[in-house]
């Protein structure tokens, strides 16, 4: 999966190379809307992850040239501006998803992968393992080690959540908008008491344990220690 | 900057007032001209036509003796007149024979002004009677003097009538454009364009009133950011105090890999909290300064108490505290329903946060015919009556909520968004005993 990084910011363009590479991109950065043009002259992506302020040419014209020469790659806005404006003037200028700084990594990283899921159109598994943990996502069973796991509705969401995404972490603020759908941060700890509560459920009567808190970070369930 | 001093300079140009003095001492003058020409043509005619009547009824009474004694008593009548007569007039007869007669002849006429009548008698002889125009023509000439003075006069009338009535027309534009050039200059939004006294109310009046009550508006915003910007730079000196602190604690300790761990992650959570506290308090300050965006539209404050209820639901039960909502269907108000959820979001948050195991959050919606409420009654530690008017101040937290986790916004902000909805909210508490929220939105 090749990635197309536009963004002027030496920083940040090197911790999000950095990060998608980690996570099995080949991360190809630009530090100006001419040269990502020039870049996708050349090469092909499977999605650009492109900053709105850059020099010479905004990041809206750039992705409007990008669509003008029939390029239909996935494109992740980012940008400082957080005014629901700015969000719906660059999803009208062709991007498809809207990310504002600054943000978790662990965030765009998770954008960056439901925008190419929903690109490449990848069949829906019908059930989630992680380890001895089983998801069933049509009878909405749950079992670890065979011993089957009673969930409310959601405790249920945020474990397909994180099994969705096992291996990475996983914001509050993500799990907040995904279980509850709520678009701002409640400033409480109301992602902390579900996942402790789904913590006793799945982790607490087994050995090893699935699911870690990355402080500072958010949750992440791993298998493997 | 450039283009508006441009309109500004060229507004002082007097080609406005100019043109306009023009147009109003041409459209004068053209007027008063018509009425001098029609004074000057009907007085010329009518005095034609007395001169031609004078010398109808002449012809009639020399007829009349010529009719009577023949040439001799034409003759004698003539001159009987003409020696008494103020002015002379010129007469002659041609009889069949082609032969004319002089009858009278006034001294020094000039055969060109005269104005002559003629009639034929019954047996062919012609009377011929003349009037010199000289008199007809000096009256005419003196009139034309005198209305070429008088058109003179309205000339010059016209000409400083449109100059002072210009003048007076376009002072106050003058007066407004010159404030607005002050104001870009100068950026002081706090200078105002007179108002001339006298009490006229006419449009540049209410042109100017308008005018200066848009500054007022635009002040008052500016005012409003600039205070918020200094708010916030002010609000975020701790928590980036903080921040910097941790971080420079670990490096100059001995290396040591789990405490710069430990101190990474602090840093991560600090700057996460002066990222919401940073969006909260713009949020503040747009919405006690109006410039808030709200998506308005029609919202069911039933379903907004539910989310936010359920939002908090297993919180409550974590806590043993009683979590009830009671929603009815049917009451709309118009408003951001993000934002009114947030209101909802943090009043519940608040009574969770302060009520301690075993205690209740009661959460209804109530209707009447004017307000829509929201009321969130807790069982909790209440309020002390000193801390209750400050705790809608930005970062006031009471002696006893510093126990608890939160930045001393969430209040500020259901105030300023309430308010943006034109709403108010109330908070009746007796501490140990629990707090009465109520948000009143208009229907």
């Amino acid at each position: 999966m090749r990635v197309l990084l536009v963004e002027d910011d030496a920083t940040i363009a090197a911790f999000v190379a950095r990060g998608l590479r980690e996570a099995g991109f080949a991360v190809e950065v630009a530090a100006d809307g001419e040269t990502a043009l020039e870049h996708t002259r050349q090469h092909v992506y499977d999605v650009a992850v492109v900053d709105l302020m850059l020099p010479a040419r905004d990041g809206l014209a750039v992705i409007d040239e990008m669509r003008r020469r029939g390029i239909k790659m996935p494109v992740l806005i980012l940008s400082a501006r957080r005014s629901v404006d700015d969000r719906v003037k660059g999803l009208q200028a062709g991007g498809d998803d809207y990310l504002t700084k600054p943000f978790a990594f662990a965030e765009l990283l998770a954008r960056v992968q439901a925008l190419i899921r929903r690109a490449t159109l990848a069949p829906e598994p019908t059930t989630l393992t992680a380890g001895d943990l089983v998801l069933d996502l049509l009878s909405r069973r749950v079992t670890r080690g065979g011993t089957q796991i009673d969930l409310q509705p959601r405790e249920f969401t945020l474990l397909e959540y994180l099994m969705r995404n096992a291996g990475r972490v996983v914001s509050k603020t993500m799990i907040i908008s995904r279980v509850w759908e709520y678009s701002f941060d409640p400033q409480t700890n109301i992602v902390d008491v579900l996942v402790s509560r789904l913590r006793e459920k799945i982790d607490r009567p087994f050995e090893q344990k699935l699911l870690h808190t990355v402080r500072g970070v958010g949750y992440v369930l791993r298998a493997e220690p | 900057m450039k283009t508006a001093q441009g309109a500004a300079e060229r507004a002082h140009r007097p080609a406005f007032g100019l043109r306009l003095a023009l147009w109003y001492a041409a459209l004068f003058v053209g007027g008063s001209g018509v009425i001098v020409f029609m004074t000057y043509w009907l007085t010329a005619a009518s005095l034609a036509q007395r001169d031609r009547e004078i010398l109808g009824s002449k012809l009639g009474e020399y007829a009349a003796a010529y009719q009577r004694g023949g040439l001799r008593a034409l003759a004698d009548t003539v001159q009987a007149e003409q020696r008494t007569a103020p002015e002379r007039l010129f007469v002659r007869v041609v009889d069949r024979g082609e032969e004319a007669i002089v009858l009278s002849q006034p001294e020094g006429w000039d055969p060109e002004h005269l104005e002559t009548a003629s009639l034929s008698l019954a047996d062919g002889t012609l009377v011929q009677v003349g009037k010199s125009t000289d008199a007809r023509q000096g009256l005419l000439a003196r009139f034309r003097a005198a209305l070429g003075l008088v058109t003179l006069t309205v000339v010059a009338v016209a000409l400083t009538g449109g100059f002072l009535v210009t003048r007076s027309a376009v002072r106050p534009i003058r007066r407004l454009t010159r404030a607005v050039a002050r104001i870009i200059s100068t950026g002081r939004t706090d200078e105002r364009v007179p108002l001339p006294g006298g009490g006229t109310d006419d449009a540049i009046d209410e042109l100017t009133r308008l005018f200066n009550a848009m500054l007022d508006r635009i002040e008052g915003l500016v005012t409003a950011m600039r205070g918020a910007l200094d708010n916030v730079s002010h609000d975020l000196r701790t928590p980036l105090t903080r921040l910097r602190g941790t971080a420079e604690s670990a490096l100059v300790s001995p290396p040591d890999a789990d405490r710069c761990r430990e101190a990474l992650a602090d840093c991560l959570e600090e700057s996460d909290r002066v990222l919401l506290m940073l969006n909260t308090l713009m949020d503040i300050s747009e919405a006690e300064s109006g410039a808030l965006h709200l998506n308005r539209d029609a919202v069911q404050l039933g379903d907004v108490v539910a989310r936010a209820v359920n939002l908090y639901r297993d919180v409550a039960d974590a806590k043993s505290v009683v979590l009830t909502a009671h929603t009815p269907s049917g009451v709309a108000v118009v408003g951001d329903r993000t934002r009114l959820e947030q209101v909802a979001a943090n009043l519940i948050d608040n009574a969770v946060k302060y009520t301690a195991a075993g205690g209740r959050v009661d959460v209804e919606v109530l209707a009447d015919h004017q307000r829509a409420r929201i009321r969130v009654r807790d069982t909790g530690r209440g309020i002390r009556p000193d801390e209750l008017p400050r705790i809608w101040d930005r970062l006031f937290r009471g002696d006893t909520s510093r126990t608890e986790r939160g930045l001393g916004l969430g209040l500020s902000l259901v105030k300023a968004v309430v308010e943006a909805h034109g709403g108010t909210v109330e908070v009746e508490s007796e501490p140990g005993r629990g707090s009465v929220f109520t948000v009143s939105l208009p229907v």
